[in-house]
C-alpha cells in the first residue's frame, strides 16, 4: 500500500443510503404484484395480457421519445414499468388489445417524456392516460366482466376470457353504479365481503382490497410511499361519505371499497413528482383529493372519481406546495415595512 | 428516563463497533512533526520559534496574532527544522513548524491553578491554545468571553457521527476529569445550569459522567441517537426546546454548547498546566485494519497515524473528520490538528459513490432536513443558475449536515447545492 495512490476526493458527506431511485422502482413493481396476481385470479389470463401490453406500450414510448429525441435511453430506472404496470392495472380485464397499447405510449411519450421525464411531469402519466382512454373508448373502458365463479372449475374458454370476443360474462351492475343510484334511496345494496374481497366487476388491480391492503404494508414497511397520503385520503374519503351523503355510516365502507380508492390511494396519489413536498401541503393534497372523489360520484355526471380527483389535485400539487412552504427552524417572517413598499411603487 | 431529540434527522449506519471497545492507546510520533500555525478558526498563529531552536512538548512556537487566533505548542521535544508551507486537511497551504524528535519527550507546562477565578479561567483557555475540539476549532476563550448572560452550559458528549468514538472512549475513560472541566466551564461563563448530553448508544460513558456529575449539581441527560443530535441547535433544542432565531447565535437564547473533549482540554490546562497539543483521535473505517482510538501529538501526520493502524489495499478515501461533515483529502501527508476527531480509511463499498440521477420530486430530503429547508429546490434552481429564487428557501440557514445527500435515491449532490446557493448569494449582496 502505497501512499501516493490517488484519492478520492468529494465534498461531504461521504457516505449514503443504500437506496437508489431504481431500488424503490423495484419495490413498486413487486407491490403492484399483488393486484395483478389478484386480477388474473379473478379475471383470467387475458388480464395479465393487458398489463403486458400496457408496460411494453409505455417502456416502448419512453424509449422511442428518446431516441426521436437523440437523448440517453432512460428506460433503465424502471419508471416506465412502473407507470405501465399501474395504468393496466386500471383497465377492464378484457378491454380490446389497441387500448393498452395507446394508453401505455400516451402515458409515458405524452405525459411524462414531453414535460421532462422522471421527477418532471406535473400529472400522474397513469392517471392521465386512463381518463384519455376513458374519453376515447368509453363503451370499451366501461364494460367490465363478472369474476371467474371458482365454486365449479372454471373452463379454459372462461379462464381466457378476452381472447376471443365474447360478451358472455359481461356484468351490468358494478358497485360504483349501484352506490350511484342507491344515494336517493338511503343505503347502498352492495356485500361488503364482496367489494373487500374483490369479488365484483371492476378492472384488473383496483377490485380486490386484500390485495392492495398487502402493496400498502409492503410499500409502508419499505418506506418506498409516505404514508401521510394514504392515510390522508382514506379518512378524507370516510369523512366526507359521512357528510355529503348525509346517511349515518352507511356509505362509509362502499365508498372506502369500491372503484379506485384504495388503489388510488397507494399507488397513484403517492406518486413522488405529482404529490406535494410540504408537510403540510401533503395532508392538504390528501384530504382534497379525497373530498373531490365523493363529490364525483355524489354529483358527478359519472360514476367513478378517483382517477378524476388525482389528475385534478396533481394540477393544484405546484400552488399547494407555494401556499404550505414549511418555515425553517428558527426563521421567522421579518415583519413587512410599509417604507419600503412604498418605494418599491414609486 | 426520558430521552430527549430533535427533529427529523437521519440514522445513518453508525460502525461505531469497529473502534468503540478500543481503549485510549497513545501514538508517538515519528522523527519529524509539522506543527500547522492554523489549526483554528481565525488568524493563523505567528511562529515564535527558528530554526535550529530547541523546543520541548509544550513549548509555545506560534502566538495569537487577534482576538479570534489561539496558540500553538510544539507537541514533541526537540529542534526546530524548518518552518514552511504545506497542505492542510482542506487542501489550503499554510505555515508549519517543523521538529525534529529528540525522542525523550521532555516537558513544558504552564503554572496549575487551583480554584481558579472566572477570568484566570478564560486566560488560561487563551494561554493552552484551546479551541473547540468538535471540529470547527473556534477560539475557546472568544466562546466563553460571551456577553450575554448564559443560563444553561450545553456540553455536546452526543458524537451522532458515525464511526467517530474519540469523545466515547474519553467520557467513559476519564469521566472525572470531563466533569471537573465541565465545573470549570460553567464557572467561566457563570451558567447556572450545566447539561451534558450523551446519545443513548453510549450508555457506559452516561453511567460513568453521572457518577462524578451528580456531586457538583452537574445534569446529564440520554438524548437519542439520530443525526445530526449534536448539531448545535438541534441539541439546543432537544435539551431546553429552546429554538435558536435564524441567524443568531446560542448564546441569543441563553445557551453555549461546547464539546466534552474541549472541557477535558481545558481541565488539563487549569489543573495539570498542560497547553492543548495533545487530543484523541479515532482511526477507523473498514480499509482500516486496526481500528482504534489513539492519544496523538498534534503535528503528527495521518500517513503516520494510519500506518500505524494498518491500511487495507481496498482504501480509496481518506477523511479527516465524520463521514457526513468531514473532510475528503488528497492525500495522507496533512498533520492532525487540535480539531481532527477521526481518520477515516474508506473503501469502495462504505462510500457509496454513485453517479447522481434526475431528482424524482420524493421529498425525502425535505422530509428529513432538521432545518426544515427544501434541499431539492435548492438544487434544481441553482443548476439553472436561478440564484435570486433560491432566496425563498434559505440555504443560507443550511447547516451542511448531509442528511438530505444521505438519504436522497438519486444521490444528488444536494449539501454541495446549498454551499454554491449560500456563495452566490452572498457574492450578490457584496456586489
Amino acid at each position: 500500500m502505497s501512499e501516493n495512490k490517488k484519492l478520492l476526493v468529494t465534498p461531504s458527506p461521504h457516505t449514503g443510503s443504500a437506496l437508489t431511485t431504481k431500488k424503490i422502482m423495484l419495490h413498486v413493481i413487486v407491490a403492484l404484484c399483488f393486484p395483478l396476481v389478484a386480477g388474473v385470479v379473478l379475471y383470467g389470463f387475458y388480464a395479465l395480457f393487458v398489463v403486458l401490453l400496457a408496460v411494453a406500450a409505455a417502456v416502448g414510448g419512453e424509449w422511442f421519445y428518446n431516441l426521436i429525441r437523440k437523448k440517453p435511453n432512460t428506460t433503465g430506472d424502471l419508471s416506465a414499468i412502473v407507470t405501465g404496470m399501474i395504468l393496466g392495472l386500471n383497465l377492464p380485464p378484457t378491454v380490446p388489445f389497441y387500448v393498452p397499447l395507446v394508453g401505455g405510449v400516451f402515458a409515458t411519450m405524452f405525459v411524462k417524456m414531453l414535460f421532462g421525464g422522471l421527477g418532471k411531469n406535473f400529472a400522474n402519466p397513469a392517471a392521465t392516460a386512463r381518463i384519455f382512454l376513458l374519453l376515447a373508448w368509453g363503451t370499451q373502458m366501461m364494460t367490465f366482466i363478472a369474476p371467474i365463479d371458482y365454486s365449479t372449475a372454471p373452463d379454459a374458454a372462461r379462464l381466457f376470457a378476452g381472447f376471443v370476443s365474447d360478451n358472455a360474462y359481461v356484468t351490468s351492475a358494478t358497485p360504483l353504479a349501484d352506490i350511484k343510484n342507491a344515494a336517493a334511496a338511503g343505503a347502498p345494496g352492495v356485500d361488503l365481503m364482496d367489494l373487500f374481497l374483490g369479488n365484483i366487476g371492476g378492472t384488473i388491480g383496483e377490485t380486490c382490497k386484500i390485495a392492495i391492503i398487502l402493496s400498502m404494508i409492503y410499500l409502508l414497511v419499505f418506506r418506498v410511499i409516505d404514508w401521510k397520503i394514504p392515510t390522508g385520503y382514506f379518512v378524507s374519503v370516510a369523512v366526507f361519505s359521512l357528510i355529503i351523503y348525509n346517511e349515518g355510516w352507511n356509505f362509509i365502507l362502499p365508498n372506502l371499497l369500491s372503484g379506485g380508492v384504495m388503489f388510488a390511494g397507494v399507488f397513484m396519489l403517492t406518486d413522488y413528482s405529482t404529490s406535494p413536498d410540504t408537510r403540510l401541503g401533503t395532508w392538504i393534497y390528501a384530504a382534497g383529493a379525497g373530498l373531490m372523489t365523493i363529490l364525483i360520484r355524489r354529483y358527478g355526471g359519472m360514476n367513478e372519481g378517483a382517477s378524476f380527483a388525482v389528475l385534478l389535485m396533481n394540477l393544484l400539487t405546484p400552488l399547494i406546495d407555494k401556499i404550505c412552504l414549511t418555515r425553517p427552524f428558527g426563521y421567522k417572517k421579518p415583519p413587512k415595512k410599509k417604507a419600503d413598499a412604498g418605494g418599491g411603487a414609486a | 428516563m426520558k430521552i430527549k431529540t430533535f427533529r427529523y434527522g437521519v440514522h445513518p449506519e453508525e460502525r461505531k463497533e469497529l473502534s468503540k471497545n478500543a481503549p485510549i492507546a497513545a501514538v508517538l510520533p515519528g522523527e519529524r512533526v509539522a506543527v500547522p500555525m492554523s489549526q483554528h478558526i481565525g488568524a493563523p498563529a505567528e511562529p515564535v520559534v527558528n530554526v535550529g531552536d530547541r523546543v520541548k512538548a509544550g513549548s509555545l512556537i506560534g502566538r495569537a496574532t487577534a482576538i479570534v487566533s489561539a496558540n500553538v505548542f510544539s507537541s514533541v521535544s526537540g529542534t526546530v527544522a524548518a518552518l514552511e508551507m504545506k497542505e492542510g486537511v482542506s487542501g489550503a497551504k499554510c505555515l508549519h513548524v517543523v521538529i525534529e524528535n529528540d525522542f525523550k519527550y521532555e516537558e513544558e507546562r504552564l503554572a496549575m491553578l487551583t480554584d481558579p477565578e472566572r477570568e484566570e479561567i478564560i486566560a488560561r483557555a487563551r494561554e493552552a491554545g484551546i479551541v473547540g475540539m468538535g471540529g470547527a476549532a473556534f477560539p475557546f476563550d472568544v466562546k466563553l468571553s460571551v456577553k450575554n448572560p448564559v443560563d444553561i452550559l450545553l456540553i455536546n458528549g452526543s458524537e451522532c457521527e458515525p464511526y467517530i468514538t474519540c469523545d466515547y472512549r474519553l467520557m467513559l475513560e476519564r469521566a472525572e476529569g470531563v466533569v471537573s472541566g465541565v465545573k470549570l466551564v460553567r464557572k467561566a461563563l457563570g451558567a447556572k445550569r450545566a447539561v451534558i448530553a450523551v446519545e443513548a448508544n453510549k450508555r457506559d460513558a452516561f453511567d460513568a459522567l453521572q457518577r462524578y456529575a451528580a456531586a457538583e449539581g452537574i445534569e446529564t441527560a440520554l438524548v437519542k441517537t439520530k443525526y445530526p443530535q449534536g448539531g448545535e441547535k438541534q441539541l439546543i433544542y432537544a435539551l431546553t426546546k429552546r429554538k435558536v432565531p435564524a441567524g443568531k447565535l446560542p448564546g441569543d437564547v441563553g445557551c453555549i454548547v461546547t464539546n466534552a473533549a474541549t472541557a477535558y482540554a481545558l481541565y488539563e490546562a487549569v489543573v495539570f498546566g498542560k497547553p492543548l497539543y495533545e487530543r484523541v483521535v479515532t482511526v477507523s473505517g473498514l480499509a482500516a485494519a486496526r481500528p482504534g482510538n489513539f492519544s496523538v501529538r498534534t503535528g503528527t501526520s495521518f500517513g503516520y497515524l494510519a500506518k500505524h493502524a494498518g491500511i487495507a489495499s481496498d482504501f480509496v478515501k481518506a477523511v479527516q473528520g465524520g463521514p457526513m461533515m468531514g473532510v475528503s483529502m488528497h492525500s495522507l501527508e496533512p498533520s492532525v490538528t487540535k480539531s481532527s476527531g477521526a481518520l477515516l480509511l474508506l473503501t469502495e463499498g462504505e462510500i457509496r459513490a454513485v453517479e447522481p440521477t434526475p431528482c424524482i420530486n420524493c421529498a425525502r430530503c425535505a422530509n428529513v432536513c432538521p432545518m426544515s429547508l427544501m434541499p431539492m429546490k435548492t438544487d434544481a434552481l441553482i443548476l439553472k443558475d436561478k440564484t435570486e429564487e433560491t432566496k425563498k428557501y434559505h440555504p443560507e440557514l443550511c447547516i451542511e449536515c448531509g442528511s438530505c445527500a444521505y438519504v436522497c435515491p438519486a444521490k444528488r449532490p444536494l449539501v454541495q447545492s446549498q454551499r454554491l446557493a449560500k456563495k452566490l448569494i452572498l457574492n450578490r449582496e457584496r456586489r
